[in-house]
């Protein structure tokens, strides 16, 4: 064993790029000694996709598709936080009707993250019962998604002032059926992830974060209530709609493991109970303002609560058809700290499920390079392996 | 605390950094910091328990090359630091609905700004991905290596400057 | 029921051989499944785990670098030949065993250790981290479910004055069941039969989402396909050795049939009830527990005689 042989006898596990536990490429090295987690790093950028640059060079409506295609899982936020900014940076605001669709959506969106990050946790966790029935329950707010916007993911709601659809009656029945449908389960869910010995076993005291910690490695979302920190943009810095339709923050004091489970699931029923009151109070009016395609000159800030926290848009405007710049802060990135910072002193087995707890988003975190090179050496080992084939069955 | 309250918190904690009068919206502040008192600033900030640093951002401000037989570009109204190429890093705060912005300029040549790590340990992410973007170098983060740009990317390319057009035009 | 068979079709055919090969196969299928409705999906279709085995034995074999290819490809065959001799042992399909001598039953819970010996030993054979961390926990939990294993299986044996099984599984047939008379004993046996074949939640050495597959991870055709093989033997054998022991004995192939996929149903509820052990808590939970209950049982047992 090799790296038995350095002087620090060392026993790194790495895990990543591809690895079952990660449903995105991301690099983890966590050194161990036995089963126990001594130090763990992380090497991101597996998918930088060069989204930052590459809306620099596409103008104002055509860059808010591009962003929408950050993450899969929260990509209404993102374009909410864009159009949020562009309209702000241009001195329009979205008719009320407009920005209550995009909570609508919003609040649609968390709950089908949070129930898919249920199932991820607990499969990581080895519960693939739970991962398999959150997931059958999910599909429910994937058709009706589907219903409202023709696509399960990217749902390409927004428009630069306002949004592209209305949401009629049998469209709001049929999410109130879902909404009717989720609500025992969600409970029973809650139950389970607080009652089942097994699950406990793997999440209680485990990634434990004090609120002082919470506060100072600046975690955002669910990771942060969990330790008992307040940090909610719906309720800090209420956008869109909800100054009309206000939410309550949810936060636990515990702040290990199943203080994030209790959290999420708990958000789910303000989700519903938001997802109701907007379709009983839809405002009436239109669905869009004009946004000129020059921008006017200018910086500002747009932060909206994404399923995992706090996202950060900047924008500047030059006064041309291009932004001048987009700096996307995701909620992942802020959280990656806890990760690193709470690892060590855990069993191997936990460290999934730490990774698995802050709901990471590798696609959010890195936005990079859009040149594709061959590298020679892969190209020389593919033909090396086949090589190797063909003499083997000849 | 409501809004005006925070603002005047952080008007009043940054006040021995500012360079120049604070620019102000309705939630935003920006100061702008010299290089030096970065550190301070933020210990400041940290030490009050005014908010968390949201993120760092980098801005490139190439200086406009004159056409050639052009006359040369007017200085802007309000410099901020020399007329030349520069690279800006905004380091945001936020504390409920304030986003307070520190603002730290730099030039191409001496592109260094000292590192919050020991204040804030998790800015060191923010600090890689400054560093990787825009050439900033972060003097004193703990860890240098690659965190987002692959492995193999060239040294001295720093992909969200202006004048990064594409890889094979770079090297 | 007591038919006499040639030796070679005892070992080849009948109850050796190829129906065990087949009938492996079959309970594997019908565990998958079973899990699969639990988890309400729909599960694989009846040929599947055939499929795949034929698939794996056709695909190449990769031998990585570093490992000592005797012991590569000699693990997978000491596996399964450790459980197909074992099965000769055994009432299959509630014929009496082919094989029986006193004392057989310790033969055959070593023959079936051989399994996990070999896939611990398989996977510190080969120098990646995934298989030597599964290969150290696969140990470990060796060590922490067999000594309560043997105990429990022990109590019948006691009940019965016979360390023979087929003896005891005549003893059963004759009495009352056993699960209702040592009922600890047959949980014991049952969870010890679960950790044994590295089901969920006892699946720590080979937890996909921490070490890919454990000590199998290096492992690509035949052997991983032998592997595979071997561990449906052990699944039968043991479903067999337990139904025998607990259920009443098992008198024939319609008894077995019952009996054995009534065992399946209990083994893959368990499965899908619970979240994935950690290696500390299972064997926290053998040594704290497990061992407690199976001595108290047969201390019980030994003083009541």
């Amino acid at each position: 064993m090799d790296t038995q042989q350095e002087p620090r006898k060392t026993f790194v596990v790495p895990i990543g790029p591809q690895h079952p536990a990660l449903k995105e490429p991301g690099h983890f090295e966590i050194t161990v000694d036995g089963e126990i987690v001594t130090a763990a790093t992380v090497r991101l950028g597996y998918v930088h996709r060069g989204i930052e640059k590459g809306v620099e060079q596409r103008n104002w409506a055509q860059a808010m598709y591009m962003l929408e295609r950050i993450c899969g899982i929260c990509s209404h936020v993102h374009a909410t936080a864009y159009a949020l900014g562009v309209e702000a940076l241009a001195g329009v605001q979205a008719p009320p009707r407009a920005q209550a669709i995009r909570v609508l959506v919003a609040e649609l969106e968390r709950v089908h993250s949070h129930l898919l990050w249920l199932g991820v946790a607990a499969h990581e966790g080895g519960f693939d019962t739970l991962f398999m029935y959150s997931w059958r329950d999910r599909e429910m707010i994937m058709d009706v998604l589907e219903g409202l916007t023709g696509n399960r993911v990217n749902y390409s709601c927004n428009v630069l002032g306002g949004v592209k659809f209305d949401v009629d009656d049998t469209q709001a029945d049929a999410i109130r059926r879902a909404v009717d449908f989720l609500e025992p389960r969600t409970h029973h869910y809650l139950k389970v992830v607080t009652t089942d010995e097994t699950l406990i076993g793997r999440t209680r005291n485990v990634g434990k974060m004090t609120f002082l910690e919470a506060e100072t490695l600046g975690t955002v979302g669910p990771t942060a209530r969990a330790s008992g920190v307040p940090r909610d943009i719906r309720v800090d810095s209420p956008y869109a709609a909800y100054p009309d339709f206000p939410v309550k923050t949810i936060t636990a004091t515990a702040g290990d493991l199943e203080a994030k489970f209790v959290v999420r699931i708990q958000e789910l029923f303000e989700s519903y109970r938001v997802i109701r009151e907007i379709l009983d109070k839809l405002p009436a009016g239109d669905l869009a303002v004009r946004v000129k395609p020059r921008v006017p000159p200018g910086e500002t800030v747009s932060r909206v609560e994404a399923p995992r926290g706090e996202l950060f848009y900047f924008l500047k405007s030059a006064g041309g058809p291009n932004p001048d710049r987009v700096k996307v802060r995701t909620p992942s990135l802020c959280n990656w700290g806890s990760v690193l910072a709470t690892a060590p002193g855990h069993k191997l087995a936990d460290v999934p499920m730490l990774i698995a707890g802050i709901d990471p988003c590798f696609s959010c975190n890195d936005r990079l390079v859009t040149v594709r090179r061959r590298s020679t050496a892969e190209t020389w080992t593919w033909a090396k392996l086949r090589q190797y084939g063909i003499e083997y069955y000849r | 605390m409501d809004l005006e309250q925070t603002v005047v918190a952080a008007e009043t904690l940054l006040k021995p950094f500012t360079v120049g009068a604070p620019s102000r919206e309705v939630s935003r502040i920006d100061v702008v910091i010299r290089r030096a008192d970065l550190p301070a600033a933020v210990k400041a900030l940290v030490d009050a328990r005014w908010g968390y640093l949201a993120a760092i951002t980098g801005l490139d401000h190439p200086w406009p090359k004159p056409k050639p037989g052009a006359k040369p570009a007017e200085p802007p109204a309000e410099p901020v630091g020399p007329i030349e190429d520069r690279l800006e890093a905004l380091y945001q705060f936020v504390n409920g609905a304030l986003v307070a912005t520190l603002r730290v300029s730099v030039t191409y040549h001496d592109a260094r700004v000292p590192s919050i790590c020991s204040i804030i340990p998790s800015a060191t992410l923010y600090e890689r991905e400054l560093h990787e973007m825009f050439g900033i170098i972060v003097e004193g983060t703990p860890d240098t290596g690659r965190l987002l740009l692959p492995d193999d990317w060239p040294d001295h390319t720093y992909p969200l400057r202006k004048s990064f057009k594409g890889l094979n035009r770079a090297v | 029921m007591n038919i006499e068979l040639p030796p070679l079709v005892a070992l080849l055919l009948f109850p050796g051989g190829l129906f065990l090969l087949s009938a492996g196969t079959v309970y594997e299928w019908a565990d998958r499944k079973l899990v699969a409705r639990f988890q309400n999906r729909i599960g694989p279709r009846w040929f599947q785990p055939v499929a795949d085995v034929v698939k794996l034995l056709a695909k190449e074999e990769i031998v990585p670098d570093g490992v000592n290819p005797v012991l590569f490809h000699g693990l997978p065959v000491v596996a399964l030949v450790g459980t197909l001799t074992a099965a000769l042992y055994v009432p299959m399909a509630g014929i009496a065993p082919s094989y029986s001598f006193t004392g057989d039953l310790i033969v055959t819970l070593y023959l079936l250790s051989l399994m996990t010996l070999s896939m611990g030993l398989a996977g510190a054979n080969t120098l990646d981290r995934f298989s030597l961390i599964g290969a150290t926990r696969a140990l470990t939990q060796l060590f922490s479910y067999e000594a309560p294993f043997l105990m429990a299986l022990l109590g019948p044996a006691i009940a019965a004055g016979s360390w023979q099984i087929s003896q005891v599984d005549a003893y059963a047939q004759g009495h009352w069941w056993l699960v209702l008379t040592q009922p600890v004993g047959f949980l014991v046996a049952l969870v010890g039969l679960m950790g044994k074949l590295e089901l969920p939640p006892f699946d720590s050495p080979e937890a996909e989402t921490e070490i890919v597959a454990g000590p199998m991870t290096e492992y690509s055709g035949r052997g991983w396909a032998l592997f595979r093989i071997g561990r449906d033997v052990e699944l039968l054998v043991g479903l067999t050795l337990m139904a025998a022991f607990y259920l009443g004995g098992l008198a024939n192939p319609i008894e077995f049939m019952l009996k054995t996929g009534g065992l399946l149903l209990v083994t893959a509820a368990l499965q899908s009830l619970f979240c994935r052990l950690r290696i500390d808590q299972t064997v926290g939970m053998w040594w704290r527990i497990g061992i407690l209950l199976a001595l108290a049982q047969l201390f019980l047992l030994v003083f009541m005689r």
